[in-house]
């Protein structure tokens, strides 16, 4: 940290830009552009649902077995009101909606595409193929409960 | 905490549903966010994941933030608390059987962290001071502000100004600049300007 006089003199404000700018260059042009994109979001009311629990950062994961194929990753989102628990398997991504009930899921790539999944009466959805990039879901259950995840990035 | 009117017009115009209001704030504040994870030591996911959170509670209480000019102290504490979350679902199960006290490693501690905020609120300041300056004063700090610095025969050949020419317009521009409502209650900024543009004339 550069030591700021009480008032700058002209060597020191131009020395003060100087970092100024350094700082800006620093943060990578895709992490600026991701916040801008963010305001899509500024009418959306749903629920931020956020990530309490992800299994690549669990030395203990225990994968679980499924029909197909075994779970590589299981990822938890949770909001005040729902919560929706993700698992890779294969090359398909499992979700379910917690309290069980049927809903739709809206996949939305940061990149733009939106599709559109429904969960079954127990909450159960499926999305294939994985989608490429980050993503967000967008779940709305038949009682008009929503949440909106955080980015999701499985492709790595 | 300095009182930029710029930051209440532009949460202002946000409400109002501008786009180019907000990817102002996301240009002038992505640093001091990017910073903050930084002194957390958090990994380039890790800092999108907070990043990505940071900007959607904005989007999402921007309209209820209490006083539009404590905006970077908003981001900071939440892109403070981000971060600790992120680490938090990181580690919980990494040393679950330890004491408690033991189970996160230390974190920076607030000076260092408050520190970060200090630097990067003074450098959003900066910015968006020198944002405002004329094209032809932008152009020469710019280049003076350059890393390494150019040497003048070299801005006067890129500027068209004579060598004689650059001192006084450089001490013109940074007492313009110095007057700035950015940079009002920032450190280094300030009012009693006159006495040090004049003799630097």
């Amino acid at each position: 940290m550069t030591p700021v006089p009480e008032v700058w003199d002209d060597e020191s404000l131009i020395a003060a830009l100087r970092e100024a700018f350094r700082a800006r260059e620093a943060v990578p042009a895709e992490f600026v552009q991701a916040g801008k994109s963010v305001f899509a979001w500024h009418n959306i009311d749903a629920e931020l649902a956020q990530l309490t629990y992800d299994s690549s950062r669990d030395e203990d994961y225990e994968p679980s077995l499924r029909a197909e194929a075994a779970s590589i990753r299981a990822l938890t989102f949770t909001s005040a009101h729902l919560t929706v628990e993700l698992e890779v398997t294969g090359d398909t991504l499992l979700g379910q909606i917690i309290p069980a009930q049927g809903g739709v899921i809206r996949i939305q790539p940061r990149d733009g595409g939106e599709t559109t999944v429904t969960a079954d009466e127990i909450g159960c959805f499926s999305i294939r193929p994985i989608p490429l990039g980050p993503f967000r879901l967008y779940c709305r259950t038949r009682d008009d409960l929503d949440a909106l995840t955080g980015w999701i990035t499985l492709d790595t | 905490m300095h009182n930029d009117s710029s930051v209440i017009a532009l949460v202002a115009r946000v409400s109002d549903g501008d786009q180019e209001a907000w990817n102002e704030i996301i240009e002038r504040y992505s640093p001091l966010v990017w910073a903050i994870c930084l002194r957390y030591q958090l990994d380039r996911q890790d800092i999108d994941d907070v990043g990505q959170s940071v900007w959607l509670l904005l989007i999402e209480h921007i309209g209820s933030l209490r006083e539009a000019a404590a905006l970077p102290g908003w981001l900071a504490t939440t892109t403070r608390r981000e971060a600790l979350r992120v680490l938090r679902a990181g580690r919980r199960h990494e040393h679950a059987d330890l004491p408690p006290e033991d189970q996160m490693p230390p974190y920076p501690d607030a000076e260092t962290i408050e520190e970060a905020v200090v630097v990067a609120e003074r450098n959003a300041a900066l910015r968006a001071a020198f944002a405002e300056l004329p094209p032809r004063c932008q152009e020469l700090l710019a280049m003076l502000a350059s890393d390494p610095p150019p040497a003048y025969a070299e801005v006067s050949g890129k500027l068209s100004i004579p060598i004689g020419g650059i001192g006084p317009t450089r001490a013109r521009c940074l007492s313009r600049m110095r007057r700035s409502p950015h940079l009002a209650g920032i450190v280094g900024g300030g009012a009693s300007d006159v006495e040090i543009s004049e003799s630097g004339r």
